[in-house]
């Protein structure tokens, strides 16, 4: 109990800051920063700080690819099908990788056939992103490419994306509800936004910082902040409200799946990997979650 | 003095190559600077059954064939086994038991649309017995029928009619080829052997290993995201992988042959399409039907005997400095064949020892001379000269009551099949190379005794599981040649390999035991399980015969959970007989001391 009552003051603040965006420059906190950077000579080691988030990478890359097709197959059947007997699947499309770290992700998705810009606000991180690509050969500047700035930067560069996610990073952030209105701002209209993070909960904490930080030292004591961590329903009513209203309502507390959706991330022990829990699994999110949205065509 | 230029250039050569050797002690790489190599995504070493399957799964797959770059390197000449087939009706002396499972992954891949189905053959029925006690455990194809057949029906249109299809491993390869010629996604170098393979430089060590680089014989360098070692028992991917291999050599050495024999009566008769397998306590001995009237032998024995029976004649030229000699006499083979499928074990262990003495120089035998001791010995052994357990019963006429319980009477042996080679369990330690970008299939990872005929059907499910793990890593646009997009194939066959590996060593060892609380247990025990037809059925589904596996019931998991209880069964029962290998030795002296004693009666 006394564990869990600063947490739940921890929640109302950390609502409340969702509920308003304020009008700070820039999301980044320099102490996060900091800590990744010392990190950064771990991101390519599998077996590693980063092991767990390399297990989970085909598991978010799945979910991408999943709302990819299932989009498309809305649009045109037979597309979608062709789509789906290749693997570049994002071929064409401008994707924005939103706190690439040491590239995971922004790997994954050009080799999927996308234009991707990777973007970090530690500029190591860039460093070890760009030489690690540059030893690929299916990975030329031409469909991957890293920066370092952040997306309010970028935002005024009057650059838009098709696909624009940001995996495992709005848990980092300063000021979540800045940083999220910038990431849906820089998303075309009809394009895709995809995220992921941890649930403010009893259990994520159990297990986030709890297990995987203290008791197994699977990850650096201090990568996470159970308070900076964003449940599924604040994300889903940041949606549902000016100025970023992508989701026209809510049935039963859940969007149309043709609109948003939330899908649960959960780890196995017992077969060392991650699995994307059915739509709709009960408690499937009171830990690590993946949404994705589609921005209305008419939202500028 | 003509020879001067030559001579300076290759002393120029060699000094040029000074630095070359002294900077790859500093751990650099001089190749990755020198000259051009070629990227490619996968590349196979090794043609085997194992490697080809695998490719061909690669090409089969849409996600894979539009987006990757494979490579398949084997050293022998890949047309050979295009253009292979077998002069006057004969067979190849390697034939596999393609289980089901194997076979249905295989149909799916395209792999086995080329294969000529009129040299393979189903086998439907499948006797093991104890060459001891003489227990024996019969399995059907129409017994798993019967119990998994209330959801059998609604997979299948048409039930499996067969436990295995024994096929030539040529065949098979041949068929897997063609298949990947049709395709043109995988680039076949054959011809080509694998000089060595280096570890690419890296400027830094947190970005993760280099990519290995492969220096063909013939000059070209490949450099590879993953390197597939499907390159058999002795797998150079393996040792550049730094990958430890787990396992003992067996004394045994399995002989193998394409017998002839008179066919099965047809009317009173089934067809030829029962497998035997006798357990002898010097190693099984299993015969496998291939036509009415071909059967392959995979004799596994000592290795002296192995070699007195089945040496290749040998004339006296090439390399080998061996004076002429003509090699084992096939008539005594097929004698001692028929023999060691029917005679009680005593007089068969008596009859190995004349083999090992007339091959050693001393009392040499002919083969009248065998046969007239075979006979000697029915008739003490107060064998009927028209049962079937007579190596002299007539062909011809009614066949004996007995006749199923035993393979027909064998009356030729192909020229030129005899051979023998040794046998090994192994096991990888693991199939993923550390941060080597490497990974290991069939042989390459697991090596095991031939009595459960699974070895092949191994290295066929390690294909269709990598291929499996591949396609998935593509879809998401994983870097397949990582750790982390390679454990699921791990993940889903190094157990299940593990299980069978176990199991089969020893099930061998198991069955070399003489001592008679050991024989009466693992006789009890074969008969029990010979009676329980659910636990039969799990044990032909977990050998394989059922495709179903994919997408098992509930009842068929039951099976399955039945499957591993016997195994655990199997585990108690051996520990019976360590506990008691004390006494063993004593049971292995009064046993001789019968034989030497039956002997002595015979040469009064």
């Amino acid at each position: 109990m006394l564990r869990i009552s600063p947490l739940l003051s921890h929640s109302v603040r950390q609502a409340a800051r969702l509920s308003t965006a304020s009008a700070t420059s820039s999301t980044v906190n320099a102490e996060e920063i900091a800590l990744f950077s010392r990190l950064s000579s771990q991101w390519w080691n599998e077996k590693g700080e980063f092991g767990l988030l390399h297990k989970m990478n085909p598991v978010r890359m799945q979910f991408v690819r999943e709302k990819i097709l299932e989009v498309s197959r809305d649009e045109d059947e037979h597309a979608a099908a062709k789509l789906d007997s290749t693997s570049k699947i994002l071929n064409g499309l401008d994707v924005l990788d939103v706190g690439c770290g040491g590239g995971i992700l922004s790997e994954s998705l050009a080799r999927l056939g996308a234009r991707t810009l990777g973007i970090d606000a530690s500029s190591s991180n860039i460093g070890i992103a760009s030489v690690h690509a540059s030893k690929d050969p299916s990975l030329p500047p031409s469909s991957l490419t890293y920066r370092n700035v952040t997306a309010e930067q970028l935002l005024e560069e009057d650059q838009r994306f098709d696909v624009v996610c940001s995996m495992e990073v709005i848990e980092h952030v300063d000021n979540p509800a800045r940083f999220l209105h910038s990431c849906a701002e820089l998303v075309k209209p009809g394009g895709h936004l995809f995220l992921s993070t941890i649930a403010r909960t009893p259990l994520s904490y159990l297990l986030t910082i709890f297990a995987a930080e203290h008791v197994l030292r699977l990850v650096s004591p201090g990568t996470h902040t159970h308070s900076k961590f964003v449940n599924p329903s604040e994300l889903l009513d940041f949606f549902t409200k000016s100025p970023q209203a992508w989701i026209s309502r809510l049935y039963g507390g859940s969007p149309s799946r043709h609109q948003a959706e939330i899908r649960g991330l959960v780890y196995l022990p017992w077969k060392g990997s991650w699995v994307l829990a059915p739509r709709g699994a009960w408690g499937a999110t009171e830990c690590n979650y993946v949404f994705w949205a589609r921005k209305p065509m008419d939202l500028q | 003095m003509v020879m001067r230029p030559s001579t300076r250039l290759q002393l120029f050569k060699r000094v040029r190559r000074i630095p070359t050797s002294r900077s790859s002690h500093l751990g650099r790489n001089v190749y990755s600077t020198v000259g051009a190599s070629e990227d490619y995504d996968v590349v196979i070493i090794g043609g085997g059954p194992a490697g080809l399957a695998f490719a061909s799964a690669l090409a089969a797959s849409s996600v894979v064939n539009s987006s990757l770059r494979i490579a398949l390197v084997e050293a022998g000449n890949l047309d050979r086994i295009r253009r292979w087939s077998q002069q006057n009706n004969g067979y190849s002396n390697r034939v596999s038991s393609i289980t089901n499972d194997s076979k249905r992954f295989l149909t799916d891949i395209g792999g086995w649309q080329n294969i000529d189905e009129s040299r393979t053959w189903p086998m439907e029925d499948m006797q093991v017995w104890d060459g001891i006690s003489d227990s024996r455990i019969v399995f059907s194809a129409s017994e798993i029928d019967d119990l998994v057949n209330p959801y059998m029906e609604k997979h299948f249109a048409t039930r499996p009619p067969q436990l295995a299809q024994l096929t030539e491993n040529l065949n098979l390869q041949r068929s897997l080829l063609l298949n990947l010629d049709r395709h043109q996604v995988v680039e076949i170098l054959d011809n080509t052997t694998v000089r060595s393979i280096e570890s690419e430089a890296q400027v830094d060590d947190s970005i993760g290993g280099g990519w290995p680089i492969l220096h063909t014989s013939t000059g070209r360098k490949l450099r590879a995201r993953l390197l597939v070692g499907a390159d058999g028992p002795n797998s150079p991917v393996r040792k550049y992988a730094r990958i430890e291999s787990y396992g003992w050599a067996y004394d045994t050495r399995a002989i193998v042959a394409t017998l002839f024999h008179a066919p099965r009566l047809e009317g009173l008769q089934k067809p030829n399409s029962t497998a035997y397998q006798r357990f002898l306590p010097t190693g099984p001995i299993a015969f496998l039907p291939l036509s009415p009237t071909t059967s392959s032998l995979v004799w596994s024995t000592k290795p002296p005997l192995a070699s007195a029976l089945s040496t290749p004649p040998n004339n006296g030229s090439g390399a080998t400095t061996s004076p002429p000699s003509p090699g084992a006499d096939p008539e005594i083979l097929k004698l001692m064949i028929n023999a060691a499928f029917r005679l009680p074990e005593i007089s068969v262990r008596y009859l190995h020892d004349l083999i090992l003495e007339s091959h050693s120089g001393e009392n040499k035998l002919t083969a009248s001379q065998l046969a007239e001791e075979i006979k000697w010995r029915e008739r003490s052994h107060g064998i009927d000269q028209n049962s079937a357990f007579s190596c002299f019963s007539s062909t011809e006429g009614i066949p004996p009551v007995d006749a199923e319980a035993l393979p027909p009477l064998v009356t030729g042996i192909q020229t030129g099949t005899p051979a023998s080679f040794p046998l090994r369990m192994s096991h990888a330690d693991t199939y993923v190379g550390n941060d080597t970008r490497t990974v290991l299939i069939g042989d390459a990872a697991h090596t095991i005794h031939p009595l459960a005929g699974q070895g092949l059907n191994m290295g066929i499910a390690d294909a269709e599981a990598l291929a499996d793990t591949i396609a998935s890593a593509v879809a998401v646009g994983s870097d397949i040649g990582s750790r982390t997009a390679l454990l699921p194939y791990s993940r889903s066959r190094y157990f299940e390999n593990h299980k069978l590996l176990s199991v089969t060593d020893k099930l061998h060892k198991l069955y070399a035991s003489t001592l008679p609380p050991v024989v009466w247990a693992r006789s009890v025990g074969l008969e029990v399980v010979n009676e329980l037809d659910s636990v039969k059925a799990a044990l032909m589904f977990s050998a394989g015969a059922s495709s179903i596996r994919k997408d098992m019931e509930p009842g068929a998991k039951a099976s399955h959970a039945a499957a591993t209880a016997f195994e655990i069964g199997n585990g108690v029962v051996n520990a019976v007989g360590l506990l008691s290998r004390s006494a063993l030795g004593l049971a292995r002296a009064g046993l001789a001391g019968l034989a030497n004693s039956s002997g002595a009666i015979r040469k009064d």
